[in-house]
């Protein structure tokens, strides 16, 4: 038990570094914020458009698709699947993560680690100035119950693990070829449609959105924005937090296999 | 403390064609060849020891480093750090070392000196009391203090160097790996890192790995060397033999008056010629110094003659060209 509390201490202070080595670089912030807030609008006057155009009743009204596309743009950058660089795959290929392997350190639990820091960072700088930014030019609907604000907390931190272990999956296929610019960009591509970033999945056609319900990729955007808006309720939730956990550990799990094989092949660049 | 047995290491490295088509051809099929980073290398380093790994670039140097550091798997062969094997259990053989690279640092880069330490505290679970004791010591031998709370992207290479240095001990390691640590360093910076390392090393027999370039730092830290050339091991003994061995070898410096156009003496051999200035490098076993002179005074008209003994840089060099001392060292080893 005492062991268990002092390695948890140590990937404390991963994330806790990972969170002042983010402070240091707050004018990139603000750019960032810039963007988020420009797809905000991009998405938000689409919806509007397309909500005028259109007469038939929608499984969601424009208030709620609105909150949700506040939500996305508020919330996508405590995920490591959007936010920012592939640091992975950077230190594999200019060698660095030879350092990071001379110490004691789990490399994936580092990673994990990591990834909650910078959520932290994320959440104060970015979310929720760009939900206020959002709730006060398009109001935002807010949930009625205590328990709900408890289920999206929950949701959304697997949310930030799955995206965390998803990411560290595909980018450590760097320890095979060092560019993982192409593999990432289909990965990504796939992924983000499958999200629901773009588009809620309630509003896909029923077929489409079978597919995605299968899918691990849901638990990233949809599952948790749902909870928030109230579309999925009582027992759904506690079954779509399930899901979430599931594919979670299906890919450390996967993650870790990879990385195990991966190392034994490794190359470390450089001289 | 360290055990290499025939060690070897390939890599296959990638042929890739040039152009457009050539980009396009590699996708679906690759040419590769096979390259030998470390062939057959065998050693042992006793506690306390400070070896120097010595070669010239690519000989294969890093690769080892790096397989006893558990970072790369070894194609064949055997390694055991403490009783260890380092790609194995490499996190129970990270705890046990401390590994500096010259070209890399190990500190967070974004934050200052003082916040890595604390980070690897407890990475390393460092009791507080040999913390403060380490963090003292190494301000007082290294003067970290002044720059402790800097952020580490804003510290010279200088000061890089001797915070990644201190870093790298503050577990108190038994084994210590250093790769190229005087890297790019000045005369002063060098030989602070130096005093730090042969104290560390008396103290607390901390045994130490080092590749280096620069041959003050094998004169002044160790006293032994291994030298590899082209993946093999060439010599493995005490520098001292090492100089002994090859300073049979004499540097004769001549300043001739005239620019003669054959200036070859026999039982020498021309190392180098500049204008009138020609070095002639010759066995005293061959042909005696003062012999020597008189022939040439005999040949040649002279303004000035000059002898020397070989530097060590010189002697390597000579090793690295020739493999000339991989026929001799059967016998020494």
């Amino acid at each position: 038990m005492k062991t268990f509390y002092r390695t948890l201490l140590v990937y404390l202070a991963f994330a806790r570094t990972s969170f002042q080595k983010r402070m240091q670089y707050r004018v990139a912030n603000l750019a960032g914020l810039t963007t988020n807030f420009f797809f905000l609008l991009v998405h938000i006057f689409v919806y509007t458009a397309f909500y005028a155009a259109s007469r038939e009743p929608q499984p969601l009204n424009l208030t709620e698709v609105r909150t949700y596309i506040v939500l996305c743009q508020a919330f996508i950058m405590l995920m490591p699947l959007w936010g920012g660089r592939s640091e992975i795959a950077d230190t594999v290929k200019d060698g660095s993560v030879a350092l990071q392997l001379v110490k004691p350190v789990d490399f994936q639990a580092y990673w994990l680690a990591d990834a909650l820091g910078k959520a932290f960072y994320y959440l104060l700088m970015r979310s929720l100035p760009a939900y206020w930014l959002g709730k006060l030019l398009f109001g935002t609907v807010l949930p009625q119950q205590l328990g709900t604000y408890f289920a999206f907390a929950v949701s959304m931190l697997i949310a930030i693990y799955l995206s965390t272990a998803i990411t560290i999956t595909t980018r450590s296929i760097a320890f095979w070829t060092l560019d993982v610019t192409g593999v990432n960009y289909i990965a990504h591509t796939v992924i983000t449609f499958f999200s629901g970033l773009f588009v809620p999945i309630a509003l896909w056609p029923e077929w489409l959105a079978d597919i995605a319900r299968w899918l691990p990729f849901e638990g990233l955007i949809d599952i948790p924005f749902s909870i928030y808006l109230g579309t999925l309720t009582g027992v759904d939730i506690w079954q779509a937090i399930g899901k979430q956990v599931m594919w979670t550990l299906v890919f450390i799990g996967l993650g870790r296999g990879i990385i195990t094989r991966g190392f034994s092949r490794l190359v470390i660049q450089g001289g | 403390m360290i055990e290499v047995r025939n060690l070897s290491k390939t890599f296959k490295v990638y042929h890739h064609r040039k152009g457009f088509f050539g980009t396009f051809a590699n996708l679906f099929s690759r040419k590769h060849r096979i390259v030998q980073a470390v062939e057959n290398v065998s050693f042992t380093v006793t506690r306390g020891e400070i070896v120097g790994y010595l070669g010239p670039n690519g000989a294969g140097k890093s690769t080892t480093i790096k397989m006893l550091t558990g970072i790369l798997v070894p194609s064949s062969g055997s390694v055991t750090v403490n009783g260890y094997i380092p790609h194995r259990q490499r996190k129970e053989n990270a705890k046990r070392i401390g590994v500096v690279f010259g070209q890399r640092s190990h500190l967070w880069f974004d934050l200052p000196v003082q916040e890595s330490f604390e980070l690897l505290r407890r990475i390393y679970r460092i009791p507080q009391e040999q913390y403060r004791h380490n963090v003292a010591m190494f301000d007082e031998l290294l003067g970290l203090g002044a720059f402790f709370q800097t952020p580490v992207r804003q510290l010279s290479l200088g000061q890089r160097m001797r915070a990644d240095l201190g870093a790298a001990l503050l577990h108190n390691p038994d084994v210590l790996f250093l790769d190229e640590p005087t890297i790019g360093l000045d005369v002063v910076a060098k030989s602070r890192i130096r005093q730090f390392i042969r104290q560390l090393n008396a103290e607390r027999q901390v045994t130490v790995v080092l590749t280096t370039h620069d041959l003050d730092d094998v004169e002044q830290l160790c006293n032994r060397v291994i030298l590899i050339d082209d993946a093999r091991l060439l010599f493995d003994g005490e520098l001292a033999t090492l100089r002994r061995m090859l300073s049979k070898e004499r540097l004769l410096s001549v300043d001739y008056a005239e620019d003669y156009s054959d200036v070859r003496m026999p039982h020498t051999r021309l190392v180098h010629r500049e204008g009138t200035r020609v070095q002639y490098r010759f066995s005293p076993e061959e042909i005696r110094t003062a012999a020597l002179i008189g022939a040439l005074l005999q040949k040649f008209n002279i303004v000035d003659i000059s002898l020397q003994e070989p530097d060590i840089e010189e002697l390597i060099k000579t090793v690295y060209e020739d493999n000339l001392i991989l026929r001799e060292t059967s016998k020494l080893i």
